[in-house]
């Protein structure tokens, strides 16, 4: 007993805090919200039990069908942008221009929207597309004598994936950058001397080497747009008419505004199964496990 | 292994154990909350909320507790009121919200200053307790009737009425000079729509008119998120959206049906642009100080909107005066002729928390507050108009430019309910609306939709009317 804790003690205390926040954070708030997904929690905040009745609620919600439908577009189009413009950046940045401080600066540039606020950068899209002659698209138009405009009411969901998008890449662009930057450069001076072209090169020496992160970037992105809503929330709000409206934004909006925490909850849990579903899906598909296989090389 | 595993789980069990004990831990508990504790035994600290950008809502409640402190002196007791104010910067929504949490916290506010429609679910979550005794207060003895349906939630009264409004259409007078219309007719606008001689309808053909002969882009513009504004419209063709005696939404179909064909028409004619819904507030309040529609369905509290900001291009904040030179005030004309025109009135009111320690002292501010002075402090530079009689002959308010013009408005008044759901029946309509407006759904079709999202959303708590 006692040599056991001698052995377990360092690893405990090492993981003790984790374990804690992991438990606080990620552990309760998903027990929390299976339980309330099952109530029919209200403004009132009294925990009724109503059995299956959310769930029903959803099967019958005559929006569920159309957000199901922005969902899956709104995230495998925001996800291709964020991955392959993503891949671009980094291959432009790294491998095209050589010069450190020149791609420095200008990975400088496309990480500026993301440290961006949030609220700033949605408003300079909202600003940017206003349908009135005030909006700036507007008033440039008018200097040319142009008519209005009104793109967030033809086109809200292009402009969602766009700004998502565009902000999205950042992360993919500086994991491909150190990717593409670990791989040793003798493998670039050889594919020279034998006279590769450029295509070659990416194709044969770059993309292999850079497919685990690339493989890691696509899955983590992919979960991350299944639960974001922030942008959506700040520039169409959803709309209009629910052309923007996303599973998880739709969840967000029955809790905080109709406060229908109960109902939102089931959305949310809903949200919750399919990205686990994915997941694994994916793991399996990328073959996941192999990544994380302990070294065959001593 | 074993010895782990045996470990792992009594750090775990005593981790959930630490977590959830807590988390539970709160109950009964003064919770660190807002009473008191300033240090001095003899002053009691009362924490009063509200929404911006209307300051005066809370500065009220400290000029009412200067009073009190005095009446507190007079009569030999050894007791001060503090009054500490928190303004809120967000929208209606998150204002609700954070209420919410605040309460179940223990840290909310002993006075919420809210919209009346709030009433509903604030008394059926046990968030405030009731204030019958205001209504047989002497203070508030001369209080407009009418008032005392919006803050009355099953029977009893659960808010001090603090602000009233109207929501009238302005209508630009430089534009109908330019229709041809005299100064005598434009100036008796507002009669002729008192008298149901001047109808919707009117309304609509001479905003066609004006659009027509190219004298101004739009005809006819309203606010561009959902809001209470559409419900008059409801009410104006007939309908109604509740039930008292049931406490349930009412889903009028006839009078929704024909609120949305109204807005499908001054869209189709190119009255309202299609896509207002997806305007900003700022570019609304440009497009109608600079002359760039007929009329507006607009707040009596615009005026303070446009002196507070440079809306206007070339003039930036302009003044209550300039206003009136260029606006006139109408009730919203008759769906009829000869029939009653309306408004709609969104009276705030303050609540009082039922956490709160301090009751009684709360109940005299209340009462202090309604004092005609105070109320014409918030009214005049807000342009809001007053809750009672006494308030409304004040010289302040009465004399004032704007108010002065629009207290007629409160005998044509509306009010929306204080339902629990009403948010989301009304959240409902806005998007019909939309929908209707931006050609996505006919209004057939959006009166469908409506229906099955109504019934999904409120079940048990709608009524359909054929």
């Amino acid at each position: 007993m006692r040599s056991s804790w001698k052995k377990w003690r360092l690893p405990v205390i090492m993981l003790g805090p984790f374990l804690i926040l992991v438990v606080i954070f990620y552990f309760i708030p998903v027990i929390l919200t299976a339980i309330l997904a099952f109530t029919g929690m209200d403004s009132s905040m009294r925990w009724e039990f109503i059995e299956l009745n959310n769930f029903r609620k959803l099967l019958a919600d005559p929006n569920i069908g159309l957000i199901l439908k922005n969902t899956v577009t709104y995230v495998l189009f925001t996800l291709v942008i964020n991955v392959f413009f993503g891949f671009i950046l980094a291959l432009l940045t790294t491998y095209f221009i050589r010069w450190e401080r020149t791609s420095l600066f200008f990975r400088t540039i496309w990480m500026l929207p993301r440290i961006t606020p949030p609220v700033v950068y949605a408003l300079l899209w909202i600003w940017f597309f206003d349908p009135s002659e005030y909006g700036l698209l507007n008033s440039i138009r008018s200097l040319f004598g142009l008519p209005p405009v009104s793109y967030l009411t033809t086109q809200p969901m292009l402009i969602i994936i766009l700004a998502n998008g565009l902000i999205g890449a950042s992360f993919g662009m500086i994991i491909f950058s150190s990717a593409i930057k670990s791989i040793p450069r003798d493998l670039f001076y050889a594919a020279d001397v034998d006279g590769a072209g450029h295509l070659s090169v990416i194709k044969d020496i770059i993309f292999p080497h850079i497919r685990w992160p690339f493989m890691f970037v696509t899955i983590w992105q992919l979960l991350s747009l299944l639960t974001s809503y922030e942008y959506i929330l700040l520039i169409t709000d959803g709309g209009p008419v629910n052309a923007t409206e996303v599973l998880a934004l739709y969840s967000y909006h029955k809790a905080f505004q109709n406060f229908e925490y109960g109902y939102g909850s089931a959305i949310s849990l809903i949200i919750v199964i399919i990205a686990f579903f994915i997941s694994l899906l994916l793991w399996k598909v990328f073959g996941m496990g192999k990544m994380i296989r302990p070294t065959r090389i001593e | 292994m074993r010895p782990f595993k045996k470990w792992f789980l009594i750090i775990a069990s005593i981790l959930l154990i630490t977590i959830m004990s807590a988390c539970g831990s709160d109950d009964g508990s003064d919770g660190g909350s807002n009473q008191s504790a300033t240090g001095d035994s003899n002053t009691i600290t009362i924490r009063v909320q509200s929404l911006s950008p209307e300051t005066t809502r809370v500065e009220n409640i400290a000029l009412a507790a200067e009073k009190l402190n005095e009446e507190l002196k007079a009569e030999g007791e050894d007791i001060q009121i503090q009054v500490e104010t928190d303004m809120y910067d967000g929208s209606s929504d998150d204002y609700a919200k954070q209420f919410m949490l605040a309460h179940q916290a223990k840290k909310e506010p002993d006075i919420y200053t809210t919209g009346h429609e709030n009433i509903g679910w604030l008394a059926d979550g046990n968030y405030i307790l009731p204030l019958n005794e205001l209504k047989d207060s002497e203070a508030y003895k001369d209080t407009f009737p009418l008032i005392w349906d919006a803050v009355t939630y099953k029977g009893e009264i659960w808010g001090a009425p603090q602000d009233m409004e109207s929501r009238p259409v302005y209508y630009n007078k430089n534009l109908l000079r330019e229709l041809g219309w005299t100064d005598e007719e434009i100036e008796s606008l507002p009669e002729k729509v008192v008298n149901g001689e001047f109808t919707l309808d009117d309304m609509t053909r001479v905003a066609e008119e004006a659009v027509n002969k190219g004298i101004v882009e739009n005809g006819i513009i309203h606010r561009p998120v959902e809001g209470t504004d559409f419900h008059a419209h409801i009410f104006n063709f007939g309908g109604t959206v509740y039930d008292s005696e049931q406490n349930k939404i009412v889903f009028d179909k006839p009078a929704v049906e024909k609120t949305l064909q109204y807005f499908d028409e001054i869209t189709e004619k190119g009255l309202t642009p299609k896509d207002i819904t997806q305007m900003e507030w700022s570019n609304i309040h440009r497009t109608v100080v600079n002359g760039k529609t007929l009329f507006y369905y607009g707040g009596l509290w615009n005026v303070f909107n446009w002196a507070d900001d440079p809306y206007h291009d070339e003039l930036g904040k302009v003044d209550e005066e300039w206003v009136h030179e260029n606006f006139g005030m109408m009730l919203i004309p008759a769906s009829e002729k000869g029939g009653k025109p309306n408004t709609l009135s969104h009276p705030f009111v303050y609540t009082v928390s039922s956490n709160t320690e301090h009751f009684d002292y709360i109940v005299r501010l209340l009462e202090i507050v309604a004092d005609p002075e105070i109320q014409a402090n918030h009214d005049v530079k807000t342009a809001h108009l007053p809750v009672t009689q006494s308030a409304a002959e004040h010289p302040d308010i009465k004399n004032n430019m704007t108010l002065g013009k629009a207290t007629y408005m409160l005998d044509y008044t509306t009010f929306v309910p204080n339902h629990k759901d009403f948010s989301a029946f009304s959240k409902a309509i806005f998007s019909a609306i939309q929908a209707v407006e931006l050609d996505q759904k006919t209004v057939e079709e959006a009166m469908n939709d409506l229906e099955t999202q109504l019934q999904n959303d409120l079940g048990d708590e709608l009524i359909i009317k054929e």
